[in-house]
């Protein structure tokens, strides 16, 4: 990860004692690719989930005063927009009640070079599609913990669930994968 | 059942949450299985790609954002010309852009500093303590400006899109209506926009609350902390602003710290005339209601251009009402005398209080 906590923390107090826009923009670079992962992944529009990245980071900026009270500004921040993606989901009147089980949420593995590793992108496909069936909260759980590096016990806090039932959907996800993995590269069961 | 431990105890170990006894059994597993090795490897590429969040170029995005959100914060260090548009799209590229996006950069804030202090000093008009002025600007706007105020404007304010003032201390304004030219009058923590009316607006730097009176007409006010929250006043209310903190090292305060009312103006009988305290300075007559010496204070100082000392506590806590009219600051004070009493001692500027 490109930042341990305790970084993120004097980060956010600089941030709340003393107005440190340069501290915010540090934090903003930080926290922004996630946010906007996880907002695209929800609201499946590039431009929706800019618009909610940035008004999560803003609303921090301006509740900058509070954020002392805060543990953990990552949890806090996409707690943040889990609820305002909801809220739009809602809002948008597709459906009556939005709830994260609702959603669709793609995987999509990626692969930066593709003929130096085994995972070529037929494979990719066939990943892609054995995971699409899993579950909305044991997909987020997998991008969450895979890519942005959170914690059992943040990825839990994020999506509301138990530390136990994180590490289940973790397993079932990375389970799945390996199921595709093993006939593909006909491995022994 | 041994693949699906394995699985399982991958997946810990990917994730970061495998404690030692199962890093352990993991590895022992591996060691009974070595194929098992090869589900390791695969997966660990899976999970090694990094999504294109690379793609991403934080720079623009974070100018973007502070752009979208500049009333949040510190104006002055979004200086134009510094955007994104100007600045090199590849990464390879940056350093043979940097430096000419510095000369833009530099080259740009210059012309928007001088623009600016031109801006600011193209007329200048000046009322010092215990003088007050009325002045006709160049659009018909008659202003009159209060004792220790400041007001500048262009030159050109009657061509310009806007015509902006910017205004230390208190002044009277009765705008010239021009449809489609507001007059703005910007203060260190206000901003007032007018089309045609006639309002007073006081925001010394010295006193911690601003106020934003009006006769008639009617007017859009915002606090320059918090840009884009716009106040509407109808004839006759008064807007306050009140820092609840004094500044500290020259820094705003935050905004949680400030207090906004408005209240209704009402004219104030002392004797047998009416006055409303807010404007009649710019009759020349100072009006007071129930206000302490204390309070008081300031608004002497400047409208008599003297400096107060008030060495009695007792004096700084009686209350007056009262209004001076062509009274020199003698006369005010026998006057004052004849209310509560108290005794004071004038040397050239000085007025002592004890």
């Amino acid at each position: 990860m490109p930042e341990t906590s305790p970084e993120l923390t004097e980060l956010t107090s600089r941030i709340a004692l003393y107005n440190s826009e340069h501290a915010y923009e540090k934090l903003y670079k930080f926290l922004y690719p996630g946010l906007h992962r996880f907002c695209f992944c929800l609201l499946k529009s590039k431009e929706s989930a800019e618009e909610a990245a940035n008004d999560v980071l803003i609303g921090i900026w301006r509740n900058r005063e509070k954020l002392t009270a805060i543990n953990n500004i990552r949890v806090y921040a996409f707690v943040m927009a889990r609820n305002l993606c909801l809220n739009l989901l809602n809002k948008s009147g597709k459906q009556v009640f939005v709830s994260l089980d609702d959603i669709n949420v793609d995987i999509a593995l990626k692969t930066k070079n593709p003929e130096e590793l085994l995972i070529n992108e037929e494979l990719k496909l066939k990943l892609d599609q054995a995971t699409s069936a899993l579950p909305t909260r044991c997909k987020l759980v997998f991008k969450l913990i895979k890519e942005d590096g959170l914690s059992y016990k943040e990825a839990a806090a994020i999506l509301n669930i138990s530390v136990k039932t994180v590490d289940a959907h973790l397993v079932a996800a990375v389970k799945k994968l390996t199921t595709i993995l093993q006939l593909e590269f006909n491995l022994i069961d | 059942m041994d693949r699906s431990r394995i699985i399982e105890l991958l997946a810990r170990k990917l994730a970061g949450e495998a404690n030692s006894s199962e890093l352990e059994e993991l590895a022992s597993l591996i060691s009974r299985y070595p194929d098992s090795v090869y589900y390791e490897e695969l997966l660990g590429q899976l999970w090694e790609e990094s999504p294109a969040e690379n793609d991403l170029d934080m720079d623009t995005i974070y100018q973007k954002h502070l752009r979208k959100y500049a009333a949040d914060f510190d104006a002055d260090l979004l200086l134009p010309g510094t955007y994104p548009d100007e600045e090199p799209s590849t990464k390879k590229s940056y350093n043979a852009f940097a430096t000419i996006a510095i000369c833009l950069v530099a080259l740009s804030s210059l012309l928007y500093l001088t623009k600016r202090t031109v801006a600011k000093t193209d007329t200048q008009i000046v009322a010092g303590k215990g003088v007050r002025k009325n002045v006709k600007l160049p659009d018909g706007t008659m202003v009159w400006l209060n004792s220790d105020s400041k007001l500048s404007y262009s030159n050109k304010i009657s061509q310009q899109k806007k015509r902006i003032v910017h205004l230390q201390g208190e002044a009277f304004f009765d705008v010239a209506h021009r449809d489609h030219q507001p007059f703005i009058v910007k203060t260190d923590r206000m901003c007032v926009k007018v089309l045609g009316t006639a309002f007073n607006v006081k925001d010394y730097a010295l006193e911690s609350s601003s106020e934003a009176t009006l006769l008639r007409g009617s007017i859009e006010l915002s606090v320059n902390e918090r840009a884009q929250q716009k106040i509407l006043l109808n004839p006759s209310e008064k807007f306050a602003l009140v820092e609840g903190r004094s500044k500290k090292n020259g820094k705003a305060p935050r905004s949680a710290d400030m207090t906004m009312t408005i209240a209704h103006v009402l004219p104030i009988t002392i004797g047998d005339e009416q006055y409303i305290e807010e404007t009649s300075w710019k009759d020349n007559t100072l009006v007071f209601k129930n206000e302490t010496l204390e309070e008081l204070k300031p608004r002497l100082e400047r409208w008599f251009n003297v400096k107060i000392h008030i060495e009695s506590s007792q004096a700084g806590s009686y209350r007056f009402t009262g209004a001076f009219k062509k009274e020199e600051i003698r006369e005010a004070m026998t006057a004052l005398q004849l209310i509560k009493p108290f005794t004071f001692k004038l040397k050239e500027h000085d007025l002592i209080i004890y």
